[in-house]
């Protein structure tokens, strides 16, 4: 992603339109409050209702790493959200306050390995988050982690 | 406020258990999930029915957490099922390949009748 306005590198000449920038709290159970409000906000887009869902998912997979990984759950760090559309896909950036670097698996998760005792039972959201949008993009600087999701229309059939 | 869950054991026959689960599972469920396990155990249950009908939300440390379940219940030789799965999270189910460790089915009438034919 380049280091310009949100959602800037999707496609050359596309125009995007915020639907909402919303400041989250750092507590427990904001990512399912994410979840909820992106559902409201999209619920007039051209978006199945299997796909909003979907992207639902991904918007509280994000923000809870947001809440975990990059504010630790200090309560006076906030988690951004940003909703934007253009004709052709939606867009949500999810930004924390971490500093450690992009937040990055490094193993992707595998059922038998957790059973085995081989994996930790945890460590699902990054590969959620990944199977339920088309596009993730992870970025970071000093002081932020940003992640954005990108659900394209065209794969959609109309609600 | 906590992202609330209420897991209720239910006797179906001697040694079957339905696990009723209500509101969103998380991590803040871990309390709610073994303790009814651990009840519906202590009282005779080889299998568990979890029944996801009252489910609103579940999240990344909610499938975590029935990984851990899953974990428990090999090692006690216990049988898990999910009922009532709405059609995002058996979605879920597929992508992380807990249906092939919980066996998914439409309802507790489905289930039983699986169990039966055992």
């Amino acid at each position: 992603m380049s280091a310009g306005g949100a959602a800037d590198g999707i496609g050359a000449g596309e125009v995007w339109r915020p639907l909402a920038d919303i400041r989250l709290p750092t507590r427990p159970g904001t990512d399912r409050l994410a979840a909820d409000l992106v559902g409201c906000v999209v619920r007039c887009a051209r978006l199945a209702h299997a796909r909003r869902e979907q992207l639902q998912t991904a918007v509280g997979e994000a923000v809870l790493n947001a809440l975990e990984h990059g504010n630790t759950y200090t309560s006076e760090l906030p988690v951004l959200l940003e909703v934007l559309v253009s004709d052709g896909a939606l867009a949500v950036r999810v930004t924390d306050y971490g500093s450690s670097g992009p937040f990055a698996p490094r193993i992707a998760p595998d059922l038998d390995a957790k059973l085995a005792g081989d994996q930790a039972p945890g460590g699902w959201g990054f590969f959620l988050i990944e199977q339920m949008v088309d596009v993730v993009r992870v970025s970071a600087d000093a002081a932020h982690h940003t992640v954005e999701l990108l659900l394209y229309f065209d794969q959609d059939a109309p609600a | 406020m906590l992202p609330q869950a209420r897991i209720a054991s239910r006797k179906v026959t001697s040694a079957v258990y339905a696990l009723d689960i209500a509101g969103d599972i998380t991590s803040f469920a871990e309390g709610a999930l073994m303790a009814a396990y651990t009840q519906a155990a202590e009282a005779g249950a080889r299998t568990f029915i979890l029944n996801f009908a009252g489910l609103d939300y579940m999240n990344s440390s909610g499938i975590g957490l029935l990984v851990t379940l899953l974990i428990r219940a090999n090692r006690q030789q216990h049988r898990l099922l999910a009922v009532e799965l709405k059609d995002h999270y058996c979605h879920i189910f597929e992508l992380t390949r807990l249906n092939e460790a919980i066996r998914v089915f439409a309802d507790e009438a489905a289930a039983l009748a699986e169990i039966n034919t055992l």
